[in-house]
C-alpha cells in the first residue's frame, strides 16, 4: 500500500462519524510494537462505549486484523482475510489476523453460539469499508462478500509446522501434572508434603524437568481422598423433572427458557386430536482430538497463559479471581486447539498450569491425557424433552407445549406456524459435569420437536414432507424441502428406510434427508445424506460446505452411538477404545445444496447442520431395529 | 538407562531412555518433532502416526527399543513448503482438514498407503484409514485428497 494513503487515511478520518473513534501513528505498547510502526484503525461495536483496535497498517502494507474470537478450525481466519483484502483489494497473503491475546485483540465475546459470522466478521468488515473509504475519498460501498481463500493456516498445517497448545514449549520450562481422585466424585482429604508437589485446597500437582519426571512425582505421592458415589443414569433421568424449577417469562438471554405463542389452554380444549410423547437424550463427550494443554508463566504478579481456549476473555477473569489479582494482571493468549466444540470454554488446564507455575518459579505445562479429558472436564447434558400437541380439524398442528428438562434452551422455538404455543426449560440439577456442546440443546430440542412431528404425520398417515409444508410458512424452509426431496428422490423412496427433518436454526433453514443401510446383520450405517442448507449469503462456500459436512458427521455419532457411561464409582468409557466417535467407515455419501440469498444477511453456520441428523435418522430407523428410537442414542450398541 | 540410535528424518540422534518409552515421547518432548500429536495414547486415534521404514505406525504404543536402527520419517521430513509430498499438496488443494491437528498422522497414514496401492479405490482409503479420526469430520475431503495424490503421483511417472 502507498506510504501517502497513510496521510490521506488521517486528512479524511475527521468526518467518517462514529464508527471510527480514533487512529494514531504513535504506539505506545511494547507488544503493538512488534507489528511495526502503522496505521491503526480502531472501530467500535454499534453503540458500545470501549475504542477497540481492529485493524492495523505496517508501512510495508501488511494489514494485521484484531478479533478477541479464536480460530478452532471452523475458517475465521479465512474469512476474516477474505473480508479485508478484498474491499482494501490487497492479496489475501497481505493480511494477518491475530486472534485472541487478551492483551492486544477486543474482546469478541467467547467463540461460540455461531456468532462470528453474523456479528464478529460484519464488524470488521466495516471496518475495513471504513478504511478503503477513508483511502479513496468514497463513502463505502457495501460490496457483496463472496470470496475463496484458501486456507490460511494449511501449508502450516500439512507441513506438520503448525503449533497447537500441546507443542508449545518454552525456555526452563517445567511439566505439570494434576492428582486426580480416585472416583468422579473425590474430596483431598490429606496429602504429603514434599518438593515438587503443590497442594491447595482440593488441588494437588507435581512438576518436574520432563514429562517422564513429573509422572514419576505423580505415582509416588499417594493422597488420601475422600469419595462420593455417582447416581446410576436411571437415579440422574428419575431426579431431572422432581430437582428442576419452571422458567420465568424474561429468563435465559439470547436463549430464552420460554417462549409462549398465543394460549395453550385455549388451544388444547379446541383440539381435535392430542398426542404426547416424551424423549431422552444422553450425555456425550466432546472428544476434541487435542486433549486441553496449557503452558502459564508468572513474571512477578503478572501471569501469562497460552492455551486453546474457546474464551480467553472469560478465562482471564477465572485466572485473576482464583490468584485475586486484577484482570488487568492477567494475560491469555489464545493458541488454536486442535478442535474444541463447545468444550473448551473454561480455564480448567488454564488454572492447574498457572498454579502449578507459580509454585515452580518457571514456565509449566500442562498437557491433560485422553482420560483426563473424559473425565476431568464437562460434557454435554443429558436431559427430558417432553412435547404435547394438538391437532385442529383440518389435521394441523393447533398447538404445542414443549418442556425440556435439564438439557437447554436453545432452538425450543418450533419453525412451525402452530396458533399456540409454549416452549420451556426447565433447569434440573446433574450428577456430572455439564456444559456447552455444538449447538447446545439444539439437537434434544429439534430431535425431539422432529420426531414428534413424525409421530404426528404418521398417525394422520400422511406424508411427512407434506405435513411440514402444510404447518410451515417460511418460505425458505419449504424451498430447503422442497428442493431437497426433489434431489434425494423422496417421493420415490417410498418403503425404503429413509427419514427427514428440518429446522430453522439460528436464523439458518435447514432439510435434512437420511437413507440407512445394514451393510452387514446388526450393523446400521447412514448411506447416504441430502442436506439442503440456507443461511442467507453465503461468505466462503468452501468453508461453509467443510462445516456443514463436519456438522453432519458428528451428528452421526451423537445420533447413534456415543454415550458416556458411568458406575457408581467413575466414568467407564472415557478412552477412544471403548467411546466410539465417527470413524471413515460410518461416512455416507452426502451431498450438500446451499441456497443463495445474497440479499439476507449471512448466519453462523458451524452447528445447525449437527440438529436434524438424529430426528432424520430415527425416522428412517422406525420399525428397522428393536430398541426405542425416542432415546438418545438410537444404536448404542452398534459397532463397527 | 540404555542408549538408542534413531534415525529420523535422515539423520541420526542418539537418545538415553527407558525401554519401554513411546517414540511419540521422545519425537515431541526429546527432539522437538511435534508434528507427530498426542490424541490418545492407547493407537486408536492415528494422530501420533510417522512411517518406520515406510509402514505407518502408531508411535504412541511404539517403544523406543522397538524403533532402534530402522528409518523414521515424521511429517517434518516427509515434504517441505517448496516441495510438498504430493499427498501434502493434495490435502492442501482441497483443504482436507479444519482444526488440522489429525493431519499429519492421516497424511503420513495416506502416504503410506499410496506407496503399497498406488490407485486406491475410495473403499480402500477408507479401510486404510479408519485406525485416524478426524473430530472435525473431514472424512470425505480427506478421501477426495488421497485419491488426488494417487492421480498425481501416476501422473508424475
Amino acid at each position: 500500500m502507498p506510504v501517502d494513503l497513510k496521510q490521506r487515511y488521517r486528512a479524511d478520518t475527521e468526518g467518517l462519524g462514529c464508527d471510527v473513534q480514533d487512529y494514531r501513528f504513535e504506539i505506545t505498547r511494547r507488544e503493538l510494537a512488534s507489528l511495526g510502526l502503522g496505521l491503526i484503525c480502531t472501530v467500535t461495536r454499534v453503540h458500545a462505549a470501549p475504542v477497540v483496535t481492529r485493524l492495523h497498517v505496517a508501512p510495508d502494507g501488511i494489514v494485521t486484523v484484531m478479533t478477541g474470537k479464536v480460530e478452532l478450525g471452523q475458517g475465521l481466519r479465512n474469512m476474516l482475510v477474505g473480508v479485508v483484502a478484498d474491499p482494501l483489494r490487497i492479496q489475501p497473503e497481505g493480511v494477518r489476523v491475530l486472534t485472541c491475546d487478551t492483551d492486544l485483540c477486543p474482546d469478541d465475546g467467547g467463540t461460540w453460539g455461531s456468532l462470528t459470522t453474523p456479528e464478529t466478521v460484519p464488524l470488521i468488515q466495516q471496518a475495513a469499508l471504513r478504511l478503503r473509504a477513508a483511502l479513496d475519498e468514497t463513502d463505502g460501498v457495501i460490496p457483496k462478500i463472496h470470496f475463496e481463500v484458501r486456507p490460511v493456516d494449511g501449508l502450516a498445517i500439512v507441513t506438520g509446522a503448525h503449533k497447537f497448545p500441546s507443542d508449545l514449549a518454552m525456555p526452563n520450562m517445567q511439566y505439570g501434572r494434576v492428582l486426580r481422585g480416585p472416583a468422579y466424585k473425590s474430596k483431598l482429604i490429606a496429602a504429603p508434603q514434599r518438593k515438587g508437589v503443590v497442594r491447595d485446597g482440593d488441588f494437588i500437582g507435581v512438576f518436574g524437568k520432563t514429562p517422564a519426571e513429573a509422572a514419576q512425582l505423580a505415582r509416588t505421592v499417594r493422597p488420601k481422598w475422600a469419595t462420593e458415589p455417582l447416581p446410576s443414569k436411571a437415579e440422574m433421568f428419575a431426579r431431572f423433572k422432581p430437582k428442576s424449577v419452571p422458567p420465568k417469562p424474561g429468563e435465559g438471554g439470547r436463549y430464552p427458557a420460554l417462549i409462549v405463542n398465543g394460549d395453550i389452554a385455549r388451544g388444547f380444549s379446541q383440539a381435535v386430536q392430542r398426542h404426547e410423547s416424551s424423549y431422552t437424550i444422553a450425555n456425550i463427550a466432546h472428544v476434541p482430538l487435542e486433549p486441553r494443554a496449557a503452558v502459564a508463566e508468572w513474571k512477578g504478579e503478572r501471569l501469562t497463559v497460552w492455551s486453546g481456549t474457546q474464551a480467553p476473555f472469560l478465562v482471564r477473569k477465572e485466572l485473576a479471581n482464583a490468584f485475586r489479582i486484577p484482570e488487568t494482571s492477567v494475560r491469555v493468549i489464545s493458541v488454536n486447539p486442535g478442535g474444541a466444540f463447545g468444550g473448551k470454554q473454561r480455564g480448567e488446564v488454564d488454572l492447574e498450569a498457572a498454579r502449578l507455575a507459580r509454585a515452580a518459579g518457571t514456565p509449566v505445562k500442562v498437557a491433560w491425557s485422553r482420560e483426563e479429558e473424559f473425565t476431568a472436564s464437562y460434557c454435554r447434558p443429558a436431559g427430558i424433552v417432553e412435547v404435547a400437541s394438538g391437532l385442529d380439524a383440518n389435521q394441523n398442528i393447533l398447538v404445542w407445549q414443549h418442556r425440556n428438562y435439564n438439557s437447554g434452551a436453545s432452538s425450543l422455538r418450533p419453525p412451525y406456524a402452530i396458533p399456540h404455543y409454549s416452549c420451556e426449560f426447565h433447569r434440573s440439577e446433574s450428577p456430572v459435569r455439564q456444559g456447552s456442546y455444538r449447538s447446545l440443546a439444539a439437537v434434544a430440542n429439534t430431535f425431539a420437536r422432529e420426531s414428534h412431528v413424525n409421530e404426528l404425520a404418521d398417525r394422520l398417515h400422511m406424508d411427512p414432507l407434506e405435513f411440514r409444508l402444510r404447518n410451515l410458512e417460511d418460505v425458505r424452509l419449504k424451498n430447503c424441502l422442497e428442493r431437497g426431496a426433489e434431489v434425494f428422490g423422496w417421493r420415490r423412496s417410498r418403503g425404503a428406510a429413509v427419514g427427514l427433518a428440518c429446522n430453522i436454526e439460528k436464523d439458518a433453514r435447514l432439510a435434512l434427508f437420511v437413507e440407512m443401510e445394514e451393510p452387514k446383520p446388526g450393523r446400521i450405517k447412514v448411506r447416504r445424506m441430502v442436506f439442503v442448507f440456507d443461511v442467507g449469503n453465503i461468505m466462503h462456500p468452501d468453508g461453509l460446505l467443510n462445516q456443514a459436512q463436519g456438522a453432519l458427521l458428528m451428528g452421526i455419532g451423537g445420533a447413534l452411538f456415543e454415550e458416556l457411561t458411568w458406575d457408581a464409582r467413575h466414568i467407564t468409557n472415557g478412552r477412544l477404545s471403548s467411546y466410539r466417535v465417527p470413524r471413515f467407515s460410518d461416512m455416507p455419501e452426502i451431498r450438500i445444496i446451499l441456497m443463495s440469498r445474497p440479499q439476507i444477511p449471512g448466519a453462523g453456520a458451524g452447528e445447525a447442520p449437527i440438529t436434524v441428523v438424529a430426528p432424520a435418522i430415527a425416522a428412517a430407523l422406525k420399525g428397522r431395529v428393536k430398541g426405542d428410537l425416542d432415546s438418545l442414542p438410537l444404536a448404542p450398541g452398534v459397532r463397527t | 538407562m540404555p542408549a538408542y540410535v534413531l534415525r529420523i528424518n535422515g539423520k541420526s540422534h542418539q537418545v538415553t531412555c527407558d525401554p519401554q518409552t513411546p517414540l511419540l515421547s521422545l519425537l515431541r518432548d526429546t527432539l522437538g518433532l511435534t508434528g507427530a500429536k498426542y490424541g490418545c495414547g492407547e493407537g486408536q486415534c492415528g494422530a501420533c502416526t510417522v512411517l518406520l521404514n515406510g509402514e505407518a505406525v502408531q508411535s504412541c504404543i511404539t517403544p523406543a527399543s522397538a524403533v532402534a536402527g530402522g528409518a523414521i520419517t515424521t511429517i517434518e521430513g516427509l515434504g517441505t513448503p517448496e516441495n510438498l509430498h504430493p499427498v501434502q499438496r493434495a490435502f492442501l488443494d482441497k483443504a482436507a482438514f479444519q482444526c488440522g491437528f489429525c493431519t499429519p498422522g492421516m497424511i503420513l497414514g495416506a502416504a503410506a498407503l499410496l506407496e503399497k496401492t498406488p490407485n486406491p479405490t475410495p473403499d480402500q482409503v477408507k479401510t486404510a484409514l479408519e485406525g485416524h479420526i478426524c473430530r472435525c469430520g473431514t472424512y470425505p475431503r480427506i478421501v477426495d485428497a488421497v485419491r488426488m495424490a494417487a492421480q498425481v503421483r501416476r501422473d508424475a511417472r
